[in-house]
């Protein structure tokens, strides 16, 4: 029965070499990667059917029956919190239904419940169920218990919410691995812990979801010319990296490049109150984090959680890439903020980024024309020949005494990137996940 | 508190005149011109001091969820002092503003345009329809329709914007940025 219900389909693109079109000793990509549609269907089955990926903030979820529609890959799913437990019994739980785009979040007293307009066997009410269920009990093919929405697992670390749908995923702690270390930075900082500033903006592109997750988790270099108008708006200056006193580190593909500069994203939010936020609280930071780590807290920087959760320390804001294709993505954006901050602080941090990184806001417009032009690019096919470099840095690798992870000097550095596409290819390669090596550093 | 559009304000002894209802008018136009031809600087004097700009981002609901579609305090497309749209602008004009050159081909279309009194004497109500088409590059080509509610006041200079709320249709923005105003 199970595999009726559950065939997995192999894709033609698995019998690719994946670790030769990601060639990450040498630093080169094969651009079809960002184009193929096989590779993209099997991206949906050995990627997001099999990690760990995001759903939504614990804030989103005070009471029970609140819930959000949200996507995992392509699937539609329901991330609710159970309407019979609190807290203490049982955790939210995770469905994929059926019929997709339906529902939003509902929150009140009563709490508003789900609508399954369609499921009326498992959600209805009164003389019309009993009527369907009566029909169905002839039924000799059908076993309720066997069907309906799929329960996925749920793992929370520190307010964040990730779901799997693949049993034998690693738990979530072990698929974040050491990169808790650099999560902390935004998730721990405060003892009253974060929320997420309620609503989200959403916008679609017209690009290959990996390009804006290797824009996130390591692509400093971009920085400087792609947003040089929104710096200079604000600045009035250029923005220049600390060479010496800049990383990137990685950890099971999930990477951060950062400055120890405290303020250096915090300032393009344009409000000085978020900044002298940071300064005022810098040892409070330290006394939960480290002296490092507290100057990460606002520092320049950008982040992904492979494959497609990212943020910005200083600016707080956390998205995800939602595939829609090969050539498409839906971006959601939330605020992160300390849930104990002063409300004059959440509200300008929650003007400052839609200033900033929204569909309006003045650094992600840039960004958006980039991402659909590297993905457009290679409808060619004479473009699509000459590979993708991701030399920078080969040799940058370092030892440090505190930061876990593979480790590298200078922002400006292809390593994340290097690590993001061989974790991809180490999925893709693999048919379960006892063939995903761990990506520790150890052996990068 | 939830946001009703269709909310009808109470209705003073004070009516607009059919001169009031044209001035109204062509302010808003000349507002959508402004926009269509890219200047700001033109665009922000139609403004009073004071302005508000808000275009919240409308929410999914089941009618008898007690939260609406719009409320205050959300994330937002735009919540902006009249200060903080002249600094968005004002990376418009950067030489190196990439997504800006060549220049976006705007269109703005102003539409169902109803004058009524607001609470404050010398202030109204105005109530009008905006279709935003851009089209960029080749072939990019964005629409996005809204339902305005602008609060006009007269001042020694002529009829002024003092507060606009935008409430847009699309739930996701269907394109990968908004480079404009409404």
């Amino acid at each position: 029965m199970a595999d009726t219900l559950q065939a997995r389909h192999a894709s033609p693109a698995a019998d690719l070499d994946f670790h030769r079109l990601v060639d990450v000793d040498n630093g080169w990509i094969d651009r079809r990667i960002f184009w193929d549609e096989g590779i993209y269907q099997l991206e949906l089955e050995r990627i997001f059917a099999r990690c760990w990926v995001f759903v939504g903030h614990q804030s989103q979820f005070a009471e029970p029956g609140d819930f959000v529609t949200t996507y995992i890959g392509q699937d539609a799913v329901i991330a609710a919190k159970d309407r019979k437990g609190g807290r203490q019994r049982l955790p939210e739980f995770l469905l994929a239904p059926r019929e997709p785009g339906v529902f939003r979040r509902g929150r009140q007293h009563p709490p508003v419940h789900l609508q399954l307009p369609r499921l009326g066997l498992w959600a209805g009410r009164g003389p019309a169920r009993a009527h369907e269920e009566e029909q169905y009990s002839k039924c000799a093919t059908f076993d309720k218990s066997k069907l309906g929405l799929h329960r996925a697992r749920v793992g929370i670390y520190k307010g964040l919410v990730f779901a799997t749908f693949d049993p034998d995923a690693p738990s979530l702690d072990d698929y974040l691995g050491d990169y808790r270390y650099y999560l902390d930075v935004l998730l721990d900082n405060d003892a009253g812990g974060t929320e997420f500033i309620e609503g989200n903006v959403k916008s679609r592109l017209g690009c290959n979801w990996k390009f804006a997750a290797e824009n996130f988790v390591g692509d400093a270099y971009h920085a400087g010319w792609t947003h040089a108008s929104a710096a200079a708006a604000i600045f009035k200056k250029d923005v220049k990296v600390n060479v010496e006193r800049s990383y990137q580190a990685n950890i099971n593909g999930h990477g951060t490049e950062f400055g120890l500069d405290l303020i250096g994203n915090a300032m393009g939010l344009a409000e000085p109150e978020v900044v002298e936020y940071l300064k005022e609280n810098e040892a409070r930071f330290a006394e939960r984090l480290g002296k490092l780590r507290s100057r990460m807290v606002g520092g320049m920087s950008s982040s992904n959680v492979f494959p497609n959760l990212a943020y910005l320390t200083g600016f707080n804001t956390w998205r995800t890439w939602t595939p829609k294709g090969p050539h498409e993505i839906e971006l959601h954006t939330w605020v992160l903020v300390n849930k104990d901050m002063p409300d004059r602080l959440k509200e300008a941090y929650r003007r400052g980024v839609s200033r900033t990184f929204s569909p309006t806001g003045m650094f992600e417009s840039d960004d958006g024309e980039n991402w659909e032009h590297c993905t457009r690019s290679n409808a060619g096919v004479v473009t699509r020949r000459q590979k993708l470099h991701y030399g920078l840095g080969m040799d940058s690798k370092i030892e440090h005494e505190e930061f876990p992870g593979a480790v590298y000097k200078v922002q400006l550095n292809d390593a994340n990137q290097r690590a993001f596409y061989q974790r991809w290819a180490d999925l893709m390669s693999a048919a379960s996940w006892a063939e995903v090596p761990a990506r520790t550093g150890a052996d990068q | 508190m939830s946001v009703d559009v269709l909310e009808t304000p109470t209705a003073g002894a004070r009516q607009a005149s059919l001169q009031l209802v044209h001035d109204v008018q062509q302010l808003l136009y000349r507002d959508a011109r402004l926009l269509d031809e890219q200047r700001y600087d033109e665009w922000f004097d139609l403004m009073t001091e004071d302005f508000r700009f808000w275009v919240p981002v409308p929410q999914s609901r089941y009618r008898r969820d007690s939260k609406g579609v719009f409320e205050p305090g959300r994330m937002a497309h735009f919540d902006d002092s009249l200060a903080e749209l002249k600094l968005r602008a004002s990376r418009w004009k950067e030489a190196t503003a990439w997504s800006e050159d060549p220049p976006t081909r705007h269109v703005h279309y102003v539409t169902n345009i109803e004058v009524e009194p607001a609470e404050l004497d010398g202030e109204w109500l105005a109530r009008s329809v905006v279709i935003s088409l851009r089209n960029r590059n080749e072939d990019e080509e964005n629409w996005l329709g809204a339902r305005r509610e602008d609060l006009v006041r007269e001042t020694p200079a002529g009829l002024k914007l003092a507060h606009r709320k935008v409430f847009v249709t699309q739930s996701v923005l269907l394109a990968k940025n908004f480079n404009t105003f409404l």
